[in-house]
């Protein structure tokens, strides 16, 4: 360093490298790999937004075609006229603390049009926050699988009702939890007004997700009936569900598996009975008329100002009757021919400019600063 | 070296009163230059490995401040470091004798005997102890053990620290808080390990990023201690680790090595025990320093007499103090004999220019002055960083916000429904208390604060740096050195740099000093100035030997080059080649070019210098030699020719030497017009002149010569004037021309960087003049650009100058003009004063160009500091020598040279790097593309992350308050760990919006990041609110959707979780296709990142759907995939949702490509198109015509400039004289004068061998 003639005397202490630290001249390492890179201007995205918008548009109309054809059928009945009691149900639930009380309602459904096809009936609640976080843990799936547990063993999001204590002795909730005990438990009949009057045959299976029924819910092998007892408010212990068919009984019994799937929202509906087309009457779905239903009112709803509803209605491809899908591709659908539009202006009347500008530019960029290289060469 | 020999100077010119103040600066750099060990650690050290801290700083500032504290005992170099500098001028004697090394009796620094060590002056901590060494008897010894560690970890104390530096940081902490609430019952509405999992994680991926560095350190510390040192034990020398030498070791060291600890030197190869070292590894100075071991242990100079050597040496305990060592050595059957700094060699020096030496074994391990100038680098975070780290803390208070927000809306929904809603059990179990359910929320809000970012960012900026690192174009060949990111967490800041304060020497000139012309009786020759090779111009041969009327003058011209200077010639045994040792590179360039032109200067004698002029020896008896200095401007030889007569040479700056020439002159004015047109080209211009003195003037003069250089008081005066008695009438014989080699590729990458906006500042050490010179050299200065000087002496008249100048500019003040600022460090120590600094700063950024000359390193810091701090700029200082350290870590940005024997910078630096032209791709390149990837990455990550968590949010509206969440409490701990994790990656990493090429050759397109437009709070909160709107899409549009909840033909319904994956499933599209719609470069890795992460979200769901019952997992997902997937409406949704969402931030992309197309943009369709061109097979075919066109529209478009001075601005006062392209280097005032140090050698003799 401080001379330039003793080169030769510190490269002895230099010690020789083999290996060199040059770098390898890959293309990843050199960040040279190929790269795709779409240039987002007016005239490049413009067919693109006229595409989409005309391959929305037809779609919304078809969807919104579908959902108008599907034919549903809504009947508040929260505040029917009891046939056995004087007043309303609810007026009749709310006067007795009894839970036991049977109300029932006889109303009458009239189907404008015939309702072709696959007809299904459910039951709609408002104002029940199923989606509650509280409510939504409150059960034990190990327990619905139908593990053999002891009740100690059971969920601790199921209390309160995980178990109860009689005279001293504490059982298990079977099953346990809110949900469980907040079973729905109307229960309707229909009768078609036709000549004669004929019963429409209801199915309480194939309501609900396979799934459930064949993976996540299952009976025990041993139901532990001196450990375990109903929830406080059910009637029937859950081994006795449905004594008739053993595949719907206890825990595997489709309406308790159909209400254990929580809904996202307050205002929810699910899945009562399918309608029985086997018949001749019925084969093509509920033919237009009066329709008898008798409701077994046990379900306490006003308390908490929710309503209950029952629901006939048809399905499409899309399920239940719904515009928001065809009215949102629709929106979206003339937004983009909007977009388009707007875009085609702009391009037309800016963008000759713009691709003037482009075009003169076109060649090595490395001429740009061309004028500034030459002075320096120069020095 | 000249930078270091004139910090020398500086501190001995300042006054007394404030030498101290001066002093101090330059020790404490000195200091705070030390560093960890002289091998480079290939860690990505991020800010934790041991090297220099700026001890400087923190001295300086308090004693400016007036505050010194007496028991300080780091303001005692104050008295003492001094005293090799200014030893010289009293005790200069002609023979080296014992004097020599006794300390200067003006300075405190006297030899005090250890019993009285705490005598009459300021009791020092460190004086209380002293050490004992048994010379050769290394069992009595305590030795700390002679380690180097930087190393971070052991085996047992990885997982204490590693936790303990992890949970330092906000966001761990905050994520290790919400795990641990996650524990508690009933509170979380995720479960209790979806936050500890990933946290898990993430800091796994730490910990092995953690442990591959230390594992680098680790390696590089064993390089180190495992270095041999050659150790004099028992009878026999051994070859030794240098972890294993001890204390009171003899050990040889031979030229080129390092010192493996601190060394008392004995006796060396070189007459009269002295030796050359280089310190530039702990104070930066480049030239080297002469130490010289004490007279009794002079000659031992054979292992025999080592082996036979018995004492001890007592010194003092170990200090920090580079210049300051008290000891003495009492070898048995002879008195104690004292020993200072002079007998002292460092560790991290270097041995040079000396054969071998021999010494004895100190300082060890943590104990040498080196490891004790060790701490920890400053922590260094870039702006981007500073600016999330803010956005983070405000987003915190969102979330708060939102929690407390749906707190209190949960009390005021239960209290409405509790006692209504018989099925939710109020009656039974009231609902928690409103402290708990804050709670809640707050862990279901938690991640709007993206827990991935902090490791994402590490993992992206490692690879960042692993990139450049990788870059094949920052490789120097030469050196074999490829560009080093020494952190990772600095890459960002690359693209941010506003200012950029360059070094001078080492950065931008290679130290080489070449002869490129002469000028010899007014004929000029030389080849052209593009040539490359060393001078050579047959018409001087021919003129010389063709008894041409100017033969004379240039034979006595070649003479005085090979004659008149302090250089010790050196053959070389094997090949007798002749090497020149000299510390002054100016001089052994033009001893070098004599030899090349036939006058070999061959051997040196105490009293002789003999030459081979083309063959023939000639002996020239030297007289006199008077030295060097800045102030004389020229050194001179009194010379006894072959013929007996008696000659003067001189060779010196034009101005001085001008001044003394005899009246008529033949030459004087064509001389100085060849002086000009060297100046002009940058070169180092030096004149030569000679004078014929008559024996009996000679006898005269000789008498007042030797009275003044034995002279007791104002020697150096005394000399000068005894000088200026002979040095007079001279007749001038030409001058000569070196150029001031610089590195490659300088001029060009300056002007780019300029183009890029970018300023550069040179601050170096080095003179004015030279400073000047490489200005214009390397183009920062040009021709007729005005340039105003200050050297000013004394604050008032720095501050009156600074005010006029200020006026001066007038309404140009704060624009950019063609005006160059040169200042030197006495008056930019007044400048930057505080009353002073205001207008320095004003004037300095009113100009295109700033050099700062002969500042101190720790000035340099100041300068950086200043700027950093008053403009708010990103800074970026690089250099290559140690007195460089305290700049780079100064500045927001340390860019050191490697490559070089000093790597001091390289290792306190951030990025080190083989050329200053490779700053080019760095900033370019490098910095525009990390700053652009990193942002890019950041707000993605923020969006991504607010875009799901805000849509908890939505839910909660339907839901009551109650902190249900919407989707799988796993799908949702995996968003930030699996399905959204490959999109940011493939962004920070492979995105680019054009190519390397264009980036270097459009500088105007670095202004996007430097000026932060791609990443501020406004550009924050717009993706912000983005993410807002995706989110309100992403939920409603669903849930409408699904509004009447029978979503199959076969009449079966949903629930909530079905719900939660249809929109889990639409987030992680959006979000990954949004990832697609902001990179610009898709390769095929960004297309495996994006369709990667969408198809591991499908598959995921797929597998989790029908784990259960076989693992009892989330029961609630079992046949989620048969169903959803088997839904038509998810179909549709898929297909709706996602494009509606993007559709807003397509069409503003699309709008804004096409309407305010900016820069970056029309560059890139630029390169498109002329790829596809290529493609196409038709390479541009346009005219010249149409591209100087372009060039023009281009240079009007783009490349616009900060207004200039209008043509009508008031004039800039003339700038004072400056000498053309004078500047010489040489050392001055060293420990021992060059004048009596050339008179120590016979290179006839030979040297001892050392055995």
């Amino acid at each position: 360093m401080a001379t330039n003639g003793n080169g030769d005397i510190s490269q002895d202490s230099v010690e020789e490298k083999p290996k060199s630290r040059k770098p390898k001249d890959t293309k990843f390492k050199q960040q040279k790999l190929p790269a795709w890179q779409p240039i987002l201007t007016a005239n490049t995205v413009l067919p693109a937004l006229f595409a989409i918008g005309i391959a929305f548009i037809p779609l919304g109309v078809a969807l919104l075609v579908t959902s108008n054809n599907i034919k549903e059928l809504v009947y508040d009945y929260t505040h029917c006229n009891s046939s056995t009691t004087s007043g309303t149900c609810a007026e009749f639930f709310q006067n007795t603390s009894q839970t036991g009380e049977t109300c029932t309602c006889v109303v009458t459904l009239t189907l404008d049009e015939d309702f072709t096809g696959s007809v299904y009936m459910y039951y709609g609640l408002t104002n029940f926050y199923q989606n509650h976080r509280r409510y939504v843990r409150s059960r034990d799936d190990n327990q619905l699988h139908g593990d053999v547990i002891s009740y100690s063993d059971l969920n601790d999001d199921c209390d309160p009702y995980k178990t109860v204590s009689d005279n001293g002795t504490t059982m298990g909730i079977a099953p346990c939890g809110a949900i469980a005990n907040s079973l729905f438990n109307d229960t309707f009949a229909l009768v078609y007004q036709g000549s004669p009057n004929e019963a429409v045959g209801l199915l309480n299976t194939g309501i609900a997700w396979v799934s459930d029924k064949n993976v996540k819910f299952g009976n025990p092998s041993d139901w532990q009936k001196s450990t375990y007892t109903k929830p406080p408010n059910w009637k029937i212990p859950v081994w006795n569900l449905s004594l008739t068919e053993e595949s719907n009984n206890g825990y595997k019994n489709e309406d308790l598996i159909v209400w254990m799937r929580t809904s996202a929202l307050p205002t929810f509906r699910k899945l009562y009975r399918r309608i029985n087309h086997n018949g001749t009457t019925f084969s093509n779905g509920l033919p237009k008329g009066d329709y008898q239903v008798t409701i077994s009112y046990h379900y306490p709803v006003t308390a908490f100002e929710g309503t209950k509803s029952i629901i006939l209605t048809t399905t499409s491809w899309l399920g239940g009757k719904n515009p928001f899908l065809g009215i949102a591709y629709l929106v979206v659908g003339s937004l983009c021919i909007v977009l388009g539009v707007v875009f085609l202006v702009i391009h037309l009347k800016w963008g000759k400019r713009v691709t003037n500008f482009v075009t003169s530019m076109e060649g090595d960029p490395s001429d740009l600063p061309l004028g500034r290289d030459r002075v320096l060469s120069n020095s | 070296m000249a930078e270091g020999q004139d910090k020398t100077d500086l501190s001995v010119r300042v006054p007394d009163n404030e030498r101290s103040g001066t002093s101090v600066d330059r020790l404490d750099l000195a200091a705070s230059a030390t560093t960890a060990p002289p091998a480079i650690s290939p860690s990505l050290n991020t800010a934790t490995s041991v090297t220099a801290v700026n001890l400087g700083q923190v001295e300086s500032a308090r004693t400016r401040s007036g505050l010194i504290h007496a028991d300080d005992n780091s303001l005692r170099p104050v008295a003492t470091h001094v005293v090799p500098n200014v030893s010289h001028p009293v005790d200069a004697i002609p023979l080296i004798e014992e004097e020599m090394i006794l300390p200067n009796p003006l300075v405190k620094y006297e030899y005090r005997p250890m019993e009285d060590g705490q005598g009459s002056e300021a009791p020092e901590p460190h004086h209380q102890s002293q050490q004992v060494i048994y010379i050769n008897a290394p069992e009595r010894n305590h030795s700390e053990i002679n380690i180097t560690c930087t190393s971070k970890y052991n085996f047992l104390t990885f997982l204490p620290k590693f936790l303990f530096e992890q949970f330092r940081k906000y966001a761990n902490i905050f994520f290790l808080f919400i795990s641990l609430i996650q524990q508690i019952p009933n509170v979380s509405p995720t479960g209790r390990y979806t936050t500890a999992f990933p946290l898990l994680l993430i800091l796994m991926v730490s910990a092995l990023k953690e442990i591959i560095e230390d594992f680098k350190r680790h390696r590089a510390d064993d390089e180190i201690n495992n270095r041999k040192a050659h150790v004099h034990r028992g009878d026999k020398w051994v070859t030794v680790k240098w972890v294993d030498v001890v204390a009171g070791d003899l050990v040889k060291i031979c030229n080129g090595g390092f010192f493996p600890a601190d060394l008392i030197l004995l006796s060396s190869s070189e007459p009269q025990a002295m030796c050359y070292v280089e310190t530039s590894n702990l104070d930066g100075e480049t030239n080297l320093k002469l130490r010289q071991g004490h007279r009794v242990t002079k000659d031992l100079l054979r292992g025999e007499e080592l082996a036979s050597l018995r004492g001890m040496v007592e010194c003092e305990a170990p200090n920090r103090h580079l210049y300051e060592f008290v000891g003495n050595i009492h070898l048995e059957g002879q008195s104690a004999v004292p020993l200072g700094p002079n007998q002292l060699l460092l560790r991290g020096a270097m041995l040079r220019n000396t054969g071998w030496v021999f010494g004895i074994v100190v300082y060890t391990g943590l104990h040498t002055k080196l490891m004790l100038n060790s701490t920890s680098t400053p922590l260094k975070r870039s702006n981007v960083e500073k600016l999330t780290n803010t956005q983070i803390l405000l987003l915190f208070v969102l979330l708060v916000v939102l929690s407390l927000v749906c707190a209190v809306a949960n009390s005021v929904w239960s209290g409405r429904h509790a006692h209504n809603d018989w099925y939710l059990f109020f009656d039974v179990e009231a609902e928690s208390n409103f402290g708990l359910t804050l709670l809640t929320f707050i862990i279901l809000y938690n991640n709007l604060i993206p827990i991935s970012l902090q490791v994402t960012l590490e993992v992206v900026k490692f690879i960042q740096a692993i990139f450049i690192n990788w870059d094949l174009d920052m490789y120097y060949a030469p050196t074999d050195t490829a560009a080093m990111a020494r952190t990772s967490n600095l890459n960002e800041e690359l693209g941010q740099i506003e200012y950029i304060f360059s070094d001078k020497t080492g950065t931008l000139t290679q130290n080489i000093m070449d002869f490129r012309k002469c000028s010899i009786a007014g004929i000029c020759y030389g080849n052209n100035e593009e040539s490359k090779d060393a001078f050579n111009d047959p018409t001087m041969m021919y003129n010389l030997h063709s008894q041409h009327v100017t033969a004379d003058t240039i034979r006595e011209f070649m003479v005085l080059l090979a004659v008149c200077h302090t250089v010790v010639p050196e053959i070389h045994h094997d090949t007798g080649e002749i090497v020149y040792l000299s510390s002054s590179p100016d001089e052994a360039a033009l001893v070098q070019a004599a030899r090349q032109l036939g006058f070999v200067f061959t051997t040196r004698t105490p009293e002789t210098v003999e030459i081979e002029v083309f063959g023939k020896k000639e002996v020239y008896e030297i007289l006199n030699v008077i030295e060097f200095s800045s102030d004389r401007k020229r050194m001179s030889v009194v010379v006894r020719c072959p013929d007996g007569k008696i000659k003067l040479y001189v060779k010196g700056a034009d101005s001085v030497v001008y001044e003394r020439l005899e009246e008529t002159q033949l030459y004087s004015d064509i001389t100085l017009q060849h002086l000009e047109e060297f100046a002009s080209l940058g070169l180092r211009t030096l004149c030569i002149a000679k004078v014929d003195i008559p024996e009996d003037v000679y006898e005269e003069w000789k008498h007042t010569y030797y009275k003044a250089s034995t002279s007791i008081h104002d020697r150096e005066k005394k000399i000068e004037e005894a000088a200026e008695l002979i040095e007079r009438n001279l007749v001038l014989l030409g001058a000569t021309a070196i150029e001031d080699k610089l590195q490659d590729g300088v001029p060009e990458t300056i002007l780019k960087l300029s183009m890029a906006d970018i300023k550069l500042w040179v601050l170096t050490g080095d003179k004015q003049e030279t400073a000047i010179n490489i200005g214009y050299s390397c183009q920062l200065l040009t021709q007729n650009m005005e340039l105003i000087i200050l050297n000013e002496r004394s604050l008032d008249e720095t501050r009156e100058a600074l005010v006029k100048r200020k006026a001066d500019f007038g309404d140009a003040l704060g624009k950019v003009n063609d005006v160059g600022l040169i200042i030197d460090g006495e008056a930019l120590r007044h400048a930057l004063s505080c009353d002073c600094r205001k207008d320095f700063l004003d004037i300095a950024l009113s100009c295109k160009s700033v050099i700062c000359c002969r500042v101190s390193p720790l000035q340099k810091a100041e300068i950086v500091d200043l700027v950093k701090n008053a403009q708010k700029a990103i800074t970026l200082a690089i250099g290559d020598g140690a007195n460089d350290v305290g700049m780079i870590q100064a500045a927001h940005v340390g860019v050191g040279i490697s490559g070089l024997e000093g790597l001091q910078a390289a290792h306190s630096s951030d990025y080190a790097i083989g050329q200053f032209r490779f700053l080019q791709k760095l900033l370019l390149v490098h910095g525009a593309w990390s700053y652009s990837r990193l942002s890019k990455l950041i707000l993605y990550s923020f969006y991504k992350n607010i875009c799901l968590y805000v849509i908890e949010f939505w839910f909660q509206i339907v839901n009551g308050f109650s902190g249900q969440i919407l989707f799988e409490r796993w799908s949702i701990s995996l968003y930030n760990v699996i399905f959204t994790v490959a999109p940011p990656l493939a962004m920070g990493l492979f995105d680019r919006f054009c190519s390397a090429e264009t980036m270097m050759k459009n500088p105007a397109l670095y202004k996007d990041s430097q000026k932060g437009r791609l990443f501020n709070v406004k550009v924050f909160w717009v993706w912000i609110g983005n993410s807002i709107i995706h989110s309100i899409l992403l939920f409603w549009m669903p849930m409408l959707m699904l509004t009447q909840d029978v979503a199959f033909s076969s009449g079966l319904v949903g629930d909530y979780l079905f719900l939660g994956n249809f929109v889990y499933t639409y987030v992680v599209v959006t979000v990954c296709l949004k990832a697609g719609l902001e990179t610009n470069a898709w390769t095929w890795l960004t297309h495996l990142a994006i369709w990667g992460s969408i198809v591991s979200w499908f598959l995921f769901l797929v597998v989790y759907s029908n784990v259960y019952p076989l693992v009892r997992l989330s029961p609630e997902m079992v046949g989620m995939d048969r169903y959803m997937l088997g839904c038509w409406l998810f179909w549709l949704g898929l297909l709706l949702i996602p494009s509606a969402c993007l559709l807003r931030d397509f069409s503003w992309k699309v709008f804004k490509g096409t309407y305010f197309k900016s820069t970056r943009q029309r560059v890139q369709e630029v390169e498109l198109a002329k790829k596809e061109s290529v493609i196409n097979g038709s390479p541009r075919k346009k005219s010249s015509r149409l591209i100087t066109e372009r060039a023009r529209l281009l240079s009007s478009t783009l490349f616009g400039r900060a207004g200039r001075v209008p043509s009508s601005s008031p004039p800039v006062p003339p700038s004072p004289e400056i000498p053309h392209g004078y500047a010489f280097s040489q050392e001055e005032f060293g420990a021992v004068p060059q004048a009596e140090y050339i008179r120590a050698y016979d290179t006839n003799k030979d040297k001892p061998e050392g055995l």
